[in-house]
C-alpha cells in the first residue's frame, strides 16, 4: 500500500474538522505506519494493556467497549476509517477499555515515540490531534445522553444518523444507504438493551418506513422521519474548524 | 445449545420473532426474557398506550416460559 493511501481518510477528516496546512498534511503522510490486517471481532488493544502504539483505521469498522464484572458488555463508540480510536493511549498509558474490530480491518499502527516527535516538531499538529480527542469526548457525552435519556427507537435513530454524518466526511455514503456492520447483539450492546429488544426496535423502524437493515447496511427510507425521531443536532461532532 | 424465539405481545398485538437466538442455559433465557420484558414495558408504559407486555418464549415451537408485565395504577380519589 503506498503511503498516500494509508492516511487518506484521516487527511480528509482533518481537512474537514481542523484548519490544517499543506505542511501538516505532508507530515501526516510521512508518519511511519506499520500496516497489519485483522479479522472481524478481534481485540486490537485490551482493557489493562500497556499500549506502545496508536492505531489508525485504514479499512473496516471498529468499536470500543467495556465489560462489567458480571460480564455485560457496553459498546462505547463505533469507529470508521480515518479515525485513531486509541489516540488517548499516547498520554493514558494503560488501557481502561477494549478496542476491537467489528469487521475485517486494515490498520496502520503508529509508534508513540514517532507521534511524540511529530507533536514536538509541529505543534499545530499536536493541537489538531488534541482537538481530535476532545471531539471524541464530545461524542461520548452525546452517547451518554443517548443511552441514558432517549427511548430505544430514538437511540437507534441517533446512532444511525451520527454514523452517517461521519461516513459522509470520508465519502462513504452511496445514495441513501451506508455500512453499519453491527449484529443485533452488538446493536443491543450499543444501546444498552437486550438483543431481543434491539430486534424489536429494528423491526419497528422498518415497519414505520424509517430505515431498513440489510446485511450490515442501513437504508434510509424516510429522511424526515429519521431526523425527527433521532432529535439530531450535529454540533457536537464539530465538523468544521469554526465549530 | 438450543434456539429460542421471543415473541412479544403489547396489549394483545403480537410481534413474532422468526429468527430466534441461541442460548446455553435456561437461566440465560429467563434473564433475557425478564430484561427484555422490563425494558420494553418501561418504554411502552412511559409513552402511554400499552399497559400489558408479554414475552412468550418458545424453544422451537414448544412453549418454554412466559413473562407478563402489567401496569396497574390506582389514583387516589380526589372527591
Amino acid at each position: 500500500m503506498s503511503s498516500d493511501v494509508i492516511p487518506a481518510a484521516l487527511v480528509r477528516r482533518l481537512r474537514t474538522t481542523s484548519a490544517v496546512t499543506d505542511e501538516d498534511i505532508k507530515a501526516v503522510d510521512a508518519l511511519p505506519f506499520s500496516v497489519r490486517e485483522y479479522p472481524a471481532e478481534r481485540n486490537i488493544v485490551s482493557d489493562g494493556q500497556r499500549a506502545t502504539e496508536c492505531c489508525l483505521i485504514i479499512k473496516g469498522f471498529c468499536a470500543r467497549s467495556k465489560t462489567t464484572s458480571e460480564g455485560r458488555q457496553q459498546i462505547l463508540s463505533i469507529h470508521i476509517p480515518g479515525e485513531i480510536p486509541d489516540l488517548m493511549s499516547l498520554h493514558l498509558h494503560v488501557m481502561d477499555h477494549d478496542l476491537s474490530t467489528l469487521t475485517p480491518c486494515t490498520l496502520g499502527f503508529i509508534n508513540h515515540d514517532a507521534l511524540r516527535l511529530l507533536h514536538r516538531r509541529q505543534p499545530n499538529l499536536a493541537d489538531m490531534f488534541w482537538r481530535d480527542t476532545l471531539i471524541d469526548a464530545a461524542m461520548f457525552r452525546e452517547w451518554i445522553v443517548n443511552v441514558g435519556q432517549r427511548p430505544a427507537p430514538a437511540r437507534l435513530a441517533h446512532v444511525i444518523v451520527e454514523l452517517r454524518e461521519r461516513l459522509k466526511v470520508i465519502g462513504r455514503i452511496e445514495g441513501n444507504s451506508f455500512e453499519m456492520p453491527l449484529t443485533q447483539e452488538q446493536i443491543g450492546e450499543a444501546l444498552g438493551i437486550t438483543a431481543v429488544h434491539a430486534n424489536r426496535v429494528i423491526k419497528q423502524l422498518r415497519q414505520e418506513g424509517i430505515v431498513a437493515f440489510h446485511r450490515g447496511r442501513v437504508e434510509v427510507l424516510d429522511e424526515n422521519k429519521l431526523l425527527e425521531l433521532a432529535g439530531f443536532d450535529g454540533r457536537y461532532l464539530h465538523l468544521s474548524p469554526a465549530l | 445449545m438450543a434456539r429460542f424465539h421471543f415473541h412479544i405481545e403489547e396489549n394483545g398485538r403480537l410481534i413474532p420473532d422468526e429468527e430466534g437466538k441461541e442460548f446455553f442455559s435456561g437461566d440465560q433465557v429467563r434473564k433475557e426474557a425478564i430484561a427484555t420484558g422490563a425494558s420494553i414495558a418501561r418504554e411502552a408504559f412511559m409513552t402511554g398506550s400499552p399497559c400489558r407486555v408479554v414475552i412468550d418464549v418458545r424453544e422451537e415451537d414448544a412453549p418454554f416460559l412466559r413473562v407478563s408485565i402489567t401496569l396497574d395504577i390506582e389514583e387516589k380519589d380526589e372527591g
